[in-house]
């Protein structure tokens, strides 16, 4: 298979079955450099499955991943960690101070990468050097959780719902950080329930139910609360990645307006 | 030497059962049943044992003292299995754990010339590294079980950071060892003072000098200290090998 040099991750009719039940089904994606693709799905979807399997803490059961055009299997494990460094969904400390919290990945860093690095999240060094990890709020100690996975160096940041435990505003100072990190060059790849977040923060967006891909395209592009909602019939994906095929890619609501864009309470089933 | 009861002695204290029976009955505690079976059970054990280990002290030998305890090291990993129940390869950790706790300090003892290889010192004294190395496989098993269903995102942001498995579980492991040699510490610490402990209490029932009797206690408390220790940190070795497939990853840990 011809293999674009701009792509970060490709999967390969990517399926995974855990006790007979069907994780992921026949997933076939690009994943770009460069940009931030959102993974947006209702909870049940397989989306932070389909996460975990970029960086190996998951292994599919049938087709393949690459990273950059080689199988991740190819690869070494531990470097393919520190060149796509998974964020968990729960911001979690290991360490009991802040510097130490940035360094766990990078022991070597000097004093004055540690500040840059969180000044990169949005911390202000005079303010955070000295704080305890569980003293941080939500939003805080998922700044620094970012900060801890830059410290290694990454290509790409997997982030498993980045912003799903965090109050709207904190979760606007994440999504800021995300913004400015593919601003500065970095891929992302972020995992979501909330497709109307998911859709400002991202450039990229997949939409997946019951463990398939139900429509692709760039966020600006896709009507996502339709998307989320409304999937296709079975087997049918909408493609919205190429305009030329699709046209204008806005599809008249054949529903009432959405209340609520946290969909996890009532997953409508296809 | 004080007398030995006779068997007419140990019907009378039979009699102490009829209490606690009378006890169960009269409260409505519904567990009399329960009381005389366990009674009963505990007599017919004993005294197979006793006379199991009489012919062992007449007849086994050294080879045969030694299978014995071998014997009893299987018997244990199987019971400290249970604690990890949901862990991969558990009767595996405990069983080498316990293997190699017991023969090193076993090993240290009698190389020492510290105690004799006769049936009737090798198999008591055994049959205590078995038992505290049990239980510290015991506890090292389930703190790891814990950890493994708790910590396992913590986990799992470590190994992301490309850390090896082993990083990635230290504190985990340390917390293991730590909680397994807890209460051996604790009851080394306060030995003598909160309760004269097994060793001692029964040399001194049988006559022996109280200043003689703390010896062999002192050498079993310290033989059981490193027991524990060494058992608790071959187990962990052994569950975290067991627990990280190839491609560094937690496997799946049953509830």
């Amino acid at each position: 298979m011809r293999v674009d040099r701009s792509e970060l991750f490709t999967l390969e009719h990517v399926s995974l079955v855990i006790d007979g039940r069907r994780i992921l089904d026949d997933v076939d994606e690009h994943l770009h450099d460069g940009v931030a693709t959102a993974i947006a799905g209702p909870s049940g979807s397989g989306k932070s499955t389909l996460l975990r399997l970029l960086n190996r803490l998951a292994e599919p059961t049938g087709g393949r991943v690459l990273f950059r055009g080689t199988d991740v299997r190819d690869l070494d494990v531990r470097q393919l960690r520190r060149r796509a460094v998974l964020v968990p969904q729960r911001p979690t400390a290991l360490t009991d101070d802040v510097p130490s919290e940035v360094r766990v990945g990078a022991p070597h860093l000097t004093d004055t990468e540690v500040r840059s690095l969180l000044v990169r999240v949005a911390l202000d060094p005079a303010d955070f050097l000295d704080r305890v990890p569980s003293s941080l709020s939500g939003g805080e100690l998922q700044r620094l959780c970012l900060a801890r996975a830059l410290a290694v160096g990454p290509e790409a940041l997997l982030l498993d719902e980045p912003t799903s435990a965090l109050d709207p505003r904190s979760a606007d100072a994440v999504d800021a950080v995300i913004r400015s990190l593919v601003g500065s060059g970095l891929a992302v790849v972020l995992v979501s329930h909330d497709v109307l977040r998911a859709g400002r923060v991202a450039d990229d967006v997949r939409v997946l139910h019951d463990g398939r891909v139900t429509a692709r395209g760039p966020a600006a592009g896709l009507d996502l609360e339709h998307e989320l909602m409304s999937p296709p019939a079975d087997g049918h994906v909408h493609d919205v990645t190429d305009p030329r095929r699709h046209g204008t890619s806005h599809l008249p609501h054949d529903h009432e307006p959405v209340p609520s864009t946290d969909l996890d309470p009532t997953p409508e089933q296809p | 030497m004080t007398t030995i009861p006779s068997w007419a002695a140990v019907a009378v204290s039979g009699l102490l059962v009829l209490v606690a029976v009378a006890i169960a009955s009269w409260q409505r505690l519904g567990i009399s049943r329960e009381i005389v079976v366990a009674a009963l059970r505990a007599l017919v054990q004993l005294l197979a044992v006793g006379a199991v280990l009489a012919w062992l002290f007449a007849h086994a030998g050294v080879a045969g003292a030694l299978a014995w305890v071998l014997a009893m090291t299987f018997v244990a990993a199987n019971e400290s299995r249970r604690r990890g129940q949901g862990l991969p390869r558990a009767y595996t950790a405990a069983l080498v754990g316990i293997l190699v706790a017991t023969a090193s300090t076993l090993g240290v003892l009698v190389l020492g010339g510290v105690i004799s290889t006769e049936p009737q010192v090798l198999i008591p004294i055994g049959g205590m590294v078995v038992s505290g190395s049990m239980q510290a496989a015991s506890l090292t098993l389930s703190s790891l079980h814990r950890s493994a269903l708790e910590n396992r995102s913590a986990v799992e942001a470590a190994l992301s950071l490309g850390l090896p498995a082993h990083q990635a579980f230290a504190r985990e492991m340390r917390t293991a060892v730590r909680t397994a040699l807890i209460p051996t510490v604790d009851s080394t610490r306060v030995v003598g003072l909160i309760s004269l402990p097994g060793t001692m209490t029964g040399l001194i029932i049988a006559g022996v000098d109280p200043l003689q009797a703390i010896r062999y206690q002192i050498i079993v408390m310290y033989m059981l200290l490193a027991a524990w220790a060494v058992s608790a940190l071959v187990t962990a070795r052994m569950a975290q090998g067991a627990m990280f497939d190839d491609a560094q990853r937690l496997v799946p840990v049953a509830a």
